[in-house]
């Protein structure tokens, strides 16, 4: 056994021994292999001076490249590195998740900008009006809530860059919330697709059927992004007694259960049930609380048994039903073959998959709701796959929508999807296109009450970020405005 | 007196001498002469055989003999100098191109020095030769000093009222003008046309875009697409606007633009020149404002040709000892 001192530390008192009588010590260098005696005082780093042997932190990692001589000394203090990495201070490395919880990460208030005065809370006439199309609304607080439930704000958007959110009234804004009105007045199902270029603003016209819902205490379901659906990302499995096989995705509904419930938790409380539901884990009797059968669902394989009682007793046919809003985003995702596979380890078909499946029942107009609502998908141009059949129906319905001839399948292609035509035959598709001059005024005039942009709103200003942002493109104008600040 | 002077000069015209006896005596001397050379040969034999009938022959020949006529002193102009005086002070100079050039402009310029001269401002612009120019055009060592002076003189004449400017002073000046007249070389104006269109056409790099700039409010098309779909940065969509930017029209006319070649930033940077050009056509005031804003000049650096023994148009392959 080595002596826990050298040889130099024996020419001096031990520190240890010594502190109380010597509280003005030179550096002492103490020896490491004694445990548990601590420096009273030292020059060396903190990170260098006690490490615990085999510790996480760089300290302890830093131990094991520590020289020890046969006697117990130890070397510490600067040592040469040739090539390699240098020391031993890496910062630590984000924990699984980290990464992608800040890169998906919603800021929707920015401290530093500047908060604009008069700026009218949205209410549910607002956007109805037409007198209201290019004006900047704010969000109420509460719907803000509800659609951070349902995941209704996206990364990409810039929510982050103002105090609060808030939102332009578009023409089309004023137009889809009166069909959404006369839907509900009619009880008829708004059966729609949101389509439009790049960063014109569809899932933000989706945002706003989103807000115009809750404001009306509709009952809100939201897909956020269709490909979390076909992506092979999330857990699934047939359904039992179906035939053709259908395939739940126990995990995604449990959590879009938990979603319906938090953010309509309003409405849903006011609600009961009219059906007994056996097959059901937990007994509800009928009349019990429609938040009781929502809250059910507390395990992934219950999950599509519970959000189909919840379907059933929300589409039903029962006085006081409120209108429903089932929205998604990325249609495209949903219009093809999915990347997950059967038993015979085919691949599915999306619409092989439940959820899927009831969405588009409903867009096809195969099923209705009868207390009347919307079914509203829109279309993502930047990730977007191709399905010939949806891009054709698109443009077929849009051709009858305008009195023009519908286009004509290719004769010799055979990339059509039949159940991408069936899901797409009836549906309305509203196009979206460049703001006017007059939205782009508004919005830079709000632009600039934030703080954002530092030049006078005028004629020319306005006409140049129009032409910048591609005549009018909503995100383009962003990009160009505010997204290159050249402060 | 007088009648042997004139013989003299008559004699000198001649080229002989006229002095008597002379020509016996040398004669004779020649004949001693020929006397005391050993003649052996068959030649020298005939030669002697000749000069046996010599004596006949001159005396035929003194018979024949008439003076010449006196001469007339009056009638001739005798020279000042003893030796003549050139025509041309060029005379002596090989090439003598400039410097003839350069007496007519004095000559010129001496006679028509009262002539008015209209202020410099007024003058019509021209490119004169330069000294390089004008040396390798004549191929004569010309003196950078003379050449200085020669143009001091043209631009003398040239200033002269041209209602007054005789043509000898225009063919004169003829000569010291460059071959190629930038100034007279004036660009073709651009038209407008019936729909108010007017095209401008503009080149960067390997990019050539054609841009029809009417009257309008501000919209613009890039090969049928709008601007954020043709142009993916924001910098490049700046670029194909600045001329509009730069000169507070944008929200003023339309453009309508076809670009092809190159690559985003050739084609923007077209579309820059292009837009300025078809907007000068509508507006030709603008055109100072628009070369500050370097919308005017065409960019001339293209890519540079790859050379042999390089691996592009400078490198170098890497130095490999052996």
């Amino acid at each position: 056994m080595s002596v826990p001192n050298c040889m130099r530390c024996l020419t001096r008192p031990s520190a240890v021994a010594t502190a109380a009588l010597r509280p003005f010590t030179v550096p002492v260098s103490v020896s490491l292999t004694a445990a548990g005696r601590v420096a009273a005082f030292s020059t060396t780093p903190a990170q260098q001076a006690t490490p615990q042997k085999g510790s996480k932190t760089p300290a302890g990692r830093m131990d094991a490249r520590i020289k020890r001589m046969a006697n117990g000394h130890v070397r510490v203090g600067k040592r040469l590195h040739v090539g390699g990495k240098k020391g031993g201070t890496r910062p630590k490395a984000p924990l699984p998740g980290e990464r992608k919880a800040y890169r998906k990460r919603i800021q929707l208030s920015n401290s530093n900008a500047l908060p604009v005065k008069d700026l009218a809370e949205l209410d549910g006439e607002h956007m109805l009006s037409e007198k209201n199309v290019a004006k900047v609304l704010s969000l109420p607080t509460a719907v803000i809530d509800q659609l951070r439930t349902v995941e209704a704000f996206k990364p990409t958007q810039t929510w982050g860059l103002f105090r609060d959110p808030s939102l332009l009234i578009r023409p089309e804004t004023v137009d889809l919330m009166n069909r959404m009105q006369d839907s509900v007045a009619n009880k008829q199902t708004l059966r729609l697709v949101i389509d439009g270029d790049k960063l014109t603003g569809k899932s933000i016209l989706l945002l706003q059927a989103l807000t115009q819902a809750f404001l009306k205490d509709w009952i809100v379901i939201n897909i956020p992004e269709a490909q979390e659906l076909t992506a092979a990302c999330t857990e699934y499995a047939p359904i039992p007694g179906t035939e053709p096989v259908q395939y739940m995705q126990q995990v995604y509904i449990l959590k879009l259960i938990q979603a319906i419930r938090k953010a309509n938790e309003k409405v849903l409380s006011r609600l009961t049930t009219a059906y007994a539901h056996p097959e059901l884990p937990q007994h509800i009797p009928v009349s019990s609380p429609i938040l009781a059968l929502a809250n059910a669902a507390k395990e992934p394989d219950s999950a599509w048994t519970v959000f189909s009682a919840l379907w059933k007793e929300l589409s039903s046919n029962i006085r006081g039903r409120p209108p429903i809003l089932f929205a998604l985003d990325g249609l495209h995702h949903i219009m093809k073959i999915s990347k997950y596979r059967n038993a015979a380890f085919d691949l599915i078909h999306s619409h092989d998959l439940a959820l899927i499946k009831l969405f588009t029942d409903y867009l096809s107009g195969q099923a209705s709701l009868p207390n009347g609502g919307a079914i509203i998908a829109a279309t993502s141009r930047n990730n977007c796959p191709v399905s010939a059949s949806l891009e054709l129906a698109l443009e077929q319905r849009l051709a009858t929508q305008n009195g023009e001839e519908p286009p004509a399948k290719k004769p010799y292609f055979k990339g059509y999807d039949s159940r991408v035509e069936g899901a797409m035959k009836s549906a309305q598709v509203l196009r979206i296109k460049g703001v006017s001059k007059l939205e782009t005024r508004s919005l830079m005039e709000y632009w600039a009450a934030s703080g954002l942009l530092r030049t006078t709103v005028d004629e020319v200003a306005v006409s140049e970020k129009w032409m910048l942002g591609g005549n009018g493109v909503l995100g383009e104008m962003e990009r160009a405005s505010l997204l290159t600040m050249r402060l | 007196m007088m009648a042997a002077l004139g013989q003299q000069i008559t004699g000198a015209l001649r080229g002989s001498c006229r002095r008597p006896g002379f020509r016996r005596g040398c004669q004779a001397s020649l004949e001693q002469q020929f006397q005391t050379l050993r003649l052996d040969s068959g030649a020298n034999q005939k030669r002697l055989m000749t000069t046996g009938d010599y004596s006949d022959y001159q005396r035929a020949a003194e018979e024949q003999i008439n003076a010449a006529p006196p001469l007339d002193l009056n009638s001739l102009r005798l020279a000042k100098h003893a030796r003549a005086i050139p025509v041309s002070p060029s005379y002596f100079s090989r090439q003598s191109q400039f410097n003839d050039s350069y007496i007519v402009l004095q000559k010129l310029a001496q006679s028509f020095k009262n002539l008015p001269r209209i202020p410099t401002s007024d003058v019509e612009r021209v490119n004169w030769s330069s000294l390089e120019n004008i040396r390798q055009v004549l191929g004569e060592p010309i003196r950078a000093s003379d050449y200085a002076k020669c143009m001091k003189l043209v631009k003398d004449l040239h200033a002269i009222h041209p209602q007054l400017k005789v043509k000898s002073v225009v063919d004169a000046l003829e000569f010291f003008k460059h071959h190629t007249q930038g100034f007279t070389n004036v660009a073709k104006p651009i038209p407008i046309d019936k729909f108010g269109r007017a095209v401008g056409v503009g080149k960067r790099k390997s990019s050539v875009a054609r841009a029809w700039v009417v009257e309008g409010t501000g919209e613009i098309i890039v090969n049928g697409k709008t601007l954020a779909e043709a142009f993916g940065r924001v910098h490049d969509r700046e670029s194909a606007i600045w001329a509009l930017r730069a000169t507070d029209r944008v929200d003023k006319y339309n453009v309508w633009a076809v670009v092809e070649g190159g690559g985003t930033t050739g084609q923007a940077e077209a579309l820059t020149l292009a837009v300025a050009k078809g907007l000068m056509a509508h507006e030709p005031a603008l055109k100072p404002a628009l070369r500050r804003a370097g919308c005017v000049t065409r960019d001339p650096r293209k890519v540079e040709r790859k050379k042999a023994g390089h691996v592009k148009a400078r490198k170098s392959p890497t130095w490999v000892k052996r």
